[in-house]
């Protein structure tokens, strides 16, 4: 049966032109944004929204760090193979802190095993091929991989 | 604050067992539970002045769901409020049930919530319109993946055992024995030792079990006018809080109450439960029964710590002292839990706590009545935490 269908019957998209084309400053470069009137810096970005912290609306686009050090670590082995991340299993997730102090929930890359990664490890920004969409489409975004 | 007009009681309720029939549709089960919680506190469908259902299903949540479901439970035309939170979303219809009631605009609302998941894969809702940010649906991230890096970050952070953890599911699991509405009621009771094991099944039964499609309701009535249905009424309050949607932000996220804490605590449920606590008019350490929405047996523990049962970082030492047991002041998850109660999404999460303690309060839980219990609080969360609702029911006259 998976000889002969080797893609799944059923599969959700996340293709939206519009929703590409809105977020790919941060899916490619994290570019996030930072509020004039306080300083805070945010990602995913607020652009257009108030400021949780003053509640002023006055964000300008920011460029995250590139780099940090991992927070913590999970195996995922379940997936989300209803929009197509079924084949990529398992994936090492991590939390991570970039040097501007951002968190961000990325794939962590040329790594097999979570234990072969601990708290603080080094980690740097790559651009990635995530997955194919039914549309042929690639999906690119941001993944990290350790400093060797 | 505004003023509040009277104090809301709650009079009745039902809940779906496991194993609803395939052939149900989300109408029937919406009505059995509804019918069935009017009749348990005598009540008239005419008598229904409003109801507020949240659901869990994408067939219908780009329609107008509220005509449906007035027209499934006969009282046209009047109001149906539709609420879709995830999980925790009854807690938001409750909430508008309570305000319904204390403003005095309405006497009698019944607060509804049914999941039909097993009839449809409810992925495709979550979308970055519920669920998750661009980045976490575009990038293939989920709400379980978040809770695996909760999970793993809270066990390293506060250095808990996997002996807290299986003690949890197996307590989950002893409840669930005593009480038929629970998903794992017939089945066989799992070892402790086996719970508490470094593997791969260990880690699964610590974690929920899934319910099924489920539905619930529960009745609510103005304090001056529950005497006419029940001579048992508790006193019902509610309370939730928002926490930002992007994971990365439970880090730092510049709002006081919220950039003090990281992934391992739950500041959400901190501030839903001083708000229900305050409007509940009770007390922390009057608390002596507490259900929690726990997918995981390690964010059980952080409920109860946000809770204020145990200090932060300390559920594990109240687990593996026998907290949770019904010999403890304050008993845990008498209903069985996520582990083995099951997790039943929106038609469940929220209202199978409340309706926990609102027979335990009333001395209707049989084999695991909760001695003297008078003051009950319940938690519920949807997605990751993003929603916490804490409800509290204590006992009346």
């Amino acid at each position: 049966m998976s000889d002969q269908f080797p893609e799944q019957f059923v599969r959700w998209d996340t293709f939206s032109s519009a929703l590409w084309y809105r977020s790919k400053g941060g899916r490619y470069r994290l570019e996030g944004t930072r509020c004039t009137a306080c300083g805070e810096k945010f990602f995913p970005p607020r652009t257009g929204l108030i400021c949780p912290a003053c509640h002023a609306r006055a964000m300008e686009p920011y460029q995250c760090a590139q780099a940090g050090e991992v927070v913590t670590v999970a195996l995922d082995d379940v997936g989300f193979p209803a929009v197509g991340y079924g084949d990529a299993l398992p994936r090492v997730q991590a939390i991570i802190r970039l040097d501007d102090g951002i968190h961000l929930m990325v794939d962590l890359l040329q790594v097999e095993d979570p234990a072969e990664v601990q708290p603080g490890t080094r980690v740097k920004m790559v651009l990635r091929k995530h997955k194919r969409e039914d549309t042929g489409a690639w999906v690119y975004g941001f993944g990290f991989v350790p400093e060797r | 604050m505004g003023k509040i007009n009277r104090r809301v009681m709650m009079v009745g309720g039902a809940i779906t067992p496991p194993n609803i029939p395939m052939d149900w549709s989300w109408r029937q089960m919406a009505a059995e539970v509804f019918w069935n919680a009017l009749q348990s506190a005598g009540i008239a469908v005419k008598d229904v002045d409003l109801v507020a259902a949240n659901y869990n299903d994408r067939a219908i949540a780009d329609s107008s769901p509220g005509p449906q479901i007035a027209d499934a439970l006969g009282i046209l035309p009047k109001p149906v409020i539709p609420i879709a939170n995830a999980c925790a979303g009854n807690g938001i219809a409750s909430y508008a049930a309570w305000n319904a009631i204390a403003s005095g605009r309405c006497d009698v609302v019944v607060s509804l919530g049914f999941a039909r998941s097993d009839n449809y894969d409810a992925m495709e809702a979550m979308n970055t319109q519920g669920n998750y940010v661009d980045y976490d649906y575009m990038l293939g991230m989920t709400h379980i993946n978040y809770g695996s890096m909760r999970d793993s970050y809270y066990r390293r952070k506060y250095n808990v055992p996997l002996a807290a953890a299986g003690t949890w599911a197996y307590e989950c699991n002893w409840y669930a024995r005593r009480n038929p509405l629970a998903a794992n009621y017939s089945k066989p009771m799992p070892v402790l030792e086996e719970l508490c094991a470094d593997t791969p099944d260990a880690e699964r039964d610590r974690q929920a079990t899934n319910r099924g499609g489920v539905a619930s309701a529960m009745v609510f009535a103005g304090e001056d006018i529950a005497r006419r249905y029940t001579d048992q009424p508790v006193f019902f309050d509610v309370a939730y809080a928002f926490r930002p949607p992007y994971i990365g932000n439970f880090f730092h996220y510049p709002v006081e109450g919220m950039k003090e804490y990281d992934l391992a605590e739950l500041p959400g449920l901190m501030t839903a439960a001083r708000e229900a606590y305050e409007f509940a008019g009770i007390r922390r350490e009057d608390v002596n029964l507490v259900q929690v929405h726990d997918l995981t047996a390690y964010e059980g523990m952080m409920a109860i710590e946000a809770l204020g049962v145990c200090e932060v970082g300390h559920g594990k030492e109240y687990v593996l002292s026998g907290g949770m047991t019904l010999d403890s002041n304050c008993p845990i998850n008498t209903y069985g839990g996520g582990p083995a109660f099951g997790h039943g999404s929106a038609g469940s999460d929220f209202q199978a706590g409340v309706l926990e303690n609102f027979w335990q309060i009333r001395g209707q839980a049989g084999e695991r009545q909760v001695k003297d219990a008078r003051v009950g609080v319940n938690t519920s969360y949807g997605t990751h935490h993003s929603l916490d609702v804490v409800g509290v029911v204590q006992k009346g006259w």
